[in-house]
């Protein structure tokens, strides 16, 4: 009889389980699961190893010193790091306001005329018509004097404000003008200058100003004009207020940023692809090459500082020169970016597109030999460097009641999403790819303009609600939930996420819970769903996804309340039949390396 | 002793007379300060329109006490945070609580007396209070605790928050500048502001509603 346990320790948790062997017999006693310190394969990971042990020990009431012996994984030499680049970009020569959306514009409908200011429009021809651009130094009682008085000499058909006083103005109007407002820097409108402003009603978007033939039968353009015109149309769909003036040279130009171009490296073949050409391009590129050598960026772009990062760090891990360490597996997924716009004079914000990028690098070995050594000083007891991370993992997920050989499963972890396959000869294949939770996180932080990478993180985790009084919550899926008790002011109104223990955290900004949900769910689609699919090919014997029977989903992203769903949906497109493991049917998705290693004790002791 | 119809009716109406005749007795005050005067109009009543916001000045506010602490006209205060209830396109109802000078509790009558359930709460001194109806009293959706480094500006973005919370918007919170100094500086005057505040106040008094004019 000997107590044994297995410490699997992973990019971002080290997992341990305990079990008593009995000759052949295997009996699980407890498990425990603690962050991983330091950089997964580093001497740091010793103080996590302790705390997960400890952790699962004191539960049994027993002690370090009653162990036999103690076996860490073999780990995978596996490393992911993520990166963002924006590829296009928005600039406008003062032609128009483009992505200038203010909250409560005034007024209603669409007005053409010449731009002037209101104090100055003595000096306009009297008759004309005329937009007046009004500046923060006077105020709106004053503004709305000024365009009821002077409305008796010239026809005022609009009104551009720079404080929040649109429905303030209008409200003390005669007649009513459409008024966009909060326009930051008042003084770089042209002036004197034909200009058109539309402010649609409450839920509406404007319509002509955001067609190129409105724009043109407003400002009597020719053809080749109004083709001039289009960019701005396009930019204005979906607002509810607009402002176009007619300047000599204005313009509104999208251009792509030369962002770099990177080269794969294969066997046979050598492709390069830019990373302005976007991320479907990319992968196109990096599934032609059957096996990739290695991946560079160009030097002096960033894709090139990025992919050279991921190699730094990967070598001084494992002590190797840097020309050593081969990236292996890139993911690159299309995404957004708030951007300011250049030359805007709202302080306009752009959604530009943008490219998330993860890349795997893998070594020939990590040093886990000298963590085991340096745990049997610490421990006193045996610890060894037990079977490959892939063996054990199909080992542990075997134990997940209805499952058999051949099974395949994804392991979706932080860092890298993997596949393995075992086939009924016992033999093991198995699969490295990048992209997994981090990605995700990052996806999320960029599409919802996020500064942080915490708040994404906890959007990616916990599900949505809405605070729709002191009393109750709208959860995401429609239902309500009522409480006794009013709820914490900070929450009030606000669109919260739902921990745990209920706990509500609030979440700021003005992103609605439908759009905050639509990004998350799309994020994981994107990374999880692409990955489950492209790994689970690589390890078919046939190369072909359909014909894998089983699969099983383990690691810490299995865990997530939709990944699993969306994974077994996606999958069952395929006829496989696939779900989240539950190891030792107790332990859901987690501890399966730890598992298989404690069981490997048994088989090698006979 | 039967009780017909007539017999009942002639008591209502002589009940009625006498309530009416008690309601009259109370003479409409009336306030007059820089640039705005105050009417009370009978008892503030209790809102219905979930499109409403009630702006609860305390018991000496354009009465006895008639600029912030820094001087600022109580007339351009509830002018701004009018302008901001009004930019959002909601309703502004305005009420004067009697029954105390607290700042907290003076916000929350306001919110309780408030259709949507969101009031503001406004000190002489300048202190502000964004309360809702459901929350308790010393709780609140926004406090504004140094009156003297709120602007007008900020008054503005104080109405344009509590009509955006009245609406179900989640506004983020307003932007308040920060002072050490303000406290040492300005403590002895908001003691003696607020005990003068306090002076006016009338525990039996229910809260009034007021018909503001602005010159």
């Amino acid at each position: 009889m000997k107590l044994v346990a297995g410490v699997d320790i992973g990019n971002s948790s080290t997992e341990t389980a305990v079990a008593r062997i009995d000759g052949k017999h295997v009996k699980f006693l407890s498990s425990g699961i603690t962050d991983t310190t330091g950089i997964k394969g580093t001497k740091q990971n010793i103080h996590g190893v302790f705390k997960s042990l400890k952790q699962a020990l004191d539960k049994l009431g027993l002690d370090i010193s009653d162990l036999d012996e103690v076996r860490v994984n073999e780990a995978a030499p596996v490393i992911g790091d993520v990166a963002m680049e924006t590829i296009t970009e928005t600039i406008i020569t003062e032609s128009t306001m483009i992505g200038h959306n203010p909250n409560t514009p005034g007024g209603i409908g669409i007005g053409v005329g010449i731009s002037c200011m209101i104090d100055r429009i003595q000096e306009v021809e009297e008759g004309s018509d005329v937009i007046v651009v009004i500046p923060s130094r006077i105020s709106f009682e004053a503004a709305a004097k000024l365009i009821n008085q002077y409305n008796k000499i010239v026809k005022i058909t609009g009104a551009i404000v720079q404080r929040d006083d649109g429905v303030l103005i209008n409200n003390r109007l005669e007649h009513k003008i459409p008024i966009v407002d909060e326009v930051g820097m008042i003084d770089k409108v042209p002036l004197g200058m034909l200009t058109a402003v539309e402010v649609a009603p409450v839920g509406g978007v404007v319509e002509v100003l955001s067609n190129p033939y409105g724009i043109a039968t407003l400002f009597k353009l020719s053809a080749e004009d109004t083709k001039q015109v289009v960019p701005i149309a396009r930019a204005l769909i979906g607002n509810r207020s607009a402002v176009v003036i007619k300047t000599p040279e204005g313009d509104v130009k999208e251009r792509r940023i030369p962002a770099g171009s990177i080269e794969i490296i294969g066997a046979k073949k050598k492709v390069i692809v830019g990373v302005d050409e976007g991320a479907s391009k990319m992968m196109e590129a990096v599934n032609s090459v059957d096996v990739i050598e290695d991946i560079k960026g160009e030097p002096g772009t960033n894709a090139g500082g990025m992919l050279e990062k991921v190699r730094q760090v990967m070598s001084s891990l494992t002590n190797q020169h840097p020309k050593d360490i081969k990236i292996q597996d890139l993911l690159a997924v299309d995404t957004f970016n708030p951007q300011q716009v250049k030359g805007g004079i709202a302080n306009e914000f752009s959604m530009e597109s943008a490219v998330g990028i993860a890349a795997m690098v893998k070594a020939d070995r990590l040093q886990m030999e000298m963590i085991a050594e340096e745990l049997t000083d610490r421990l006193k007891i045996p610890v060894y460097v037990g079977g490959v991370e892939a063996d054990m993992a199909i080992k542990g997920a075997l134990t997940t009641p209805g499952t058999d050989i051949p099974l395949a499963i994804v392991d979706m972890g932080a860092g890298s999403t993997d596949a393995s396959i075992i086939n009924k000869e016992g033999e093991v294949k198995l699969v490295h790819l990048a992209g997994a939770g981090n990605m995700v996180t990052l996806l999320i932080q960029s599409e919802l303009g996020l500064e942080d990478f915490n708040t994404a993180e906890e959007i990616k985790k916990y599900p949505l609600a809405k605070v729709e009084s002191m009393f109750h919550i709208r959860h995401e899926d429609g239902t309500v939930q009522f409480f006794e008790q009013p709820l914490d002011p900070n929450v009030f109104a606000k669109v919260v996420l739902v921990k745990n223990g209920g706990e509500l955290i609030p979440i700021e900004g003005f992103d609605s819970m439908d759009k905050i949900k639509m990004v998350r769910t799309n994020a994981k689609r994107k990374v999880f769903v692409t990955n489950a699919i492209r790994s689970l090919a690589k390890v078919s014997p046939t190369g072909n996804v359909r014909d894998i029977e089983y699969v099983v989903l383990v690691g810490g992203s299995a865990l997530d309340f939709e990944v699993p769903t969306l994974v077994t949906d996606a999958l069952s497109q395929y006829n496989i039949v696939a779900g989240r493991g539950n190891i030792r049917g107790c332990e859901g998705p987690r501890n399966a390396v730890a598992t298989g290693l404690a069981m490997s004790c048994a088989l090698t002791n006979q | 002793m039967a009780i017909d119809e007539r017999l009942l009716k002639s008591v209502i109406a002589e009940v009625l007379k006498e309530m009416n005749a008690a309601s009259a007795a109370k003479a409409e005050e009336v306030f007059v300060s820089e640039g705005m005067t105050i009417t009370e109009i009978g008892d503030a009543p209790k809102g219905t329109n979930p499109n409403e916001v009630v702006l609860g000045l305390a018991p000496a506010f354009g009465a006895s006490q008639t600029t912030n602490i820094v001087g600022i006209p109580h007339a351009d205060i509830v002018k701004e945070v009018m302008a901001g209830l009004e930019e959002e396109g909601v309703a502004c109802r305005i009420v004067k609580v009697y029954r105390t000078s607290d700042v907290s509790f003076i916000a929350h009558d306001a919110a309780e007396l408030s259709g949507s359930g969101i009031g503001i709460g406004i000190q002489s001194k300048g202190t502000t209070v964004i309360h809702q109806k459901d929350l308790p009293p010393l709780s609140n959706l926004e406090l504004f605790p140094q009156c003297p480094l709120i602007d007008l500006e900020t008054y503005r973005a104080i109405g344009k928050n509590a009509a955006r919370y009245a609406k179900g918007e989640s506004p983020n919170p307003v932007p308040v500048r920060n002072d050490q100094m303000a406290r040492p500086k300005f403590q002895a005057l908001s003691a003696v502001l607020h005990i003068k505040e306090t002076e006016h106040a009338d525990r039996d008094k229910a809260p009034k509603a007021l018909k503001v004019e602005f010159k």
